[in-house]
């Protein structure tokens, strides 16, 4: 059993490294998505940011994406266990449609964060409520503090990937 | 409550108060949404860890998907407005 402090910052990089995977698999730096995700990311860019990296901050913004699903992942967990993961796939894939999302990163995102938070929470003692607060940790590094250098890094890693 | 719930509620709180204010003091709109969308997982969080219970998960998702629509729609609008 590990203590809640300690789990916080290992969950929250997990979370991180998670959904930026994921959002990077689904290929949303590549372009705008819909035309609210894409007019952000030209806002980020003539701030100084990168175009890539904000349109990928864009698209996250305006659908559910991999970390909308695993931050939903974790609540359900935490409050029902499995069933109630099950139930935040099922409803991060209705609200990517409601969304107009045409990916998968969101309902990937919730069931890839199911399975982690399952499989530490059962076998390495994580307790369920560190995964809410590390996904919300998650979230505030890459658009909390400063969204400008965020799409910079962003942008350089999937140019690297791509 | 709970020592452990605490930690992690405070955790939200913190972070969503820091991103409300910044949003508050970014003067372009397009800009406040990013702060605007952590607050939004911050308080989704902070509802889960509130109510336990499994129709809080609905109620949630709920906000969360409604506050995702509505960034879309500012932002689309936004752009709409540009174009013009």
């Amino acid at each position: 059993m590990i203590d809640l402090i300690p789990a916080i910052p290992l969950a929250a990089v997990i979370c991180l490294l998670l959904f930026t995977a994921l959002d990077i698999f689904w290929k949303l730096p590549q372009k705008g998505g819909v035309s609210g995700a894409d007019v952000i990311g030209k806002e980020l860019e003539n701030s100084g940011g990168d175009l890539n990296g904000g349109w990928m901050i864009g698209n996250i913004i305006s659908s559910p994406d991999a970390s909308a699903g695993t931050l939903l992942a974790a609540c359900g967990y935490y409050a029902w266990g499995i069933w109630g993961a099950l139930i935040s796939i099922v409803l991060v894939y209705v609200g990517a449609r409601i969304c107009a999302d045409k990916g998968f990163a969101g309902t990937s995102g919730a069931i890839c964060a199911t399975l982690i938070i399952w499989a530490l929470t059962s076998f390495a003692g994580f307790p369920p409520e560190s995964f809410i607060a590390g996904c919300v940790i998650a979230i505030f590094l890459v658009e909390g503090i400063s969204p400008k250098h965020a799409s910079r890094l962003l942008g350089k890693i999937w140019r690297k990937v791509s | 409550m709970e020592e452990g719930l605490m930690i992690v509620e405070g955790i939200c709180v913190v972070i969503g108060v820091y991103c409300a204010i910044r949003a508050v003091f970014e003067p372009k709109t397009l800009k406040k949404l990013p702060y605007l969308n952590v607050m939004n997982f911050a308080v989704a969080g902070s509802i889960v860890l509130l109510m336990p219970y499994p129709i809080t998960i609905c109620a949630a998702i709920a906000y969360f998907i409604g506050s995702t629509l509505e960034s879309n729609a500012i932002s689309s609008t936004v752009a709409q407005l540009e174009e013009k």
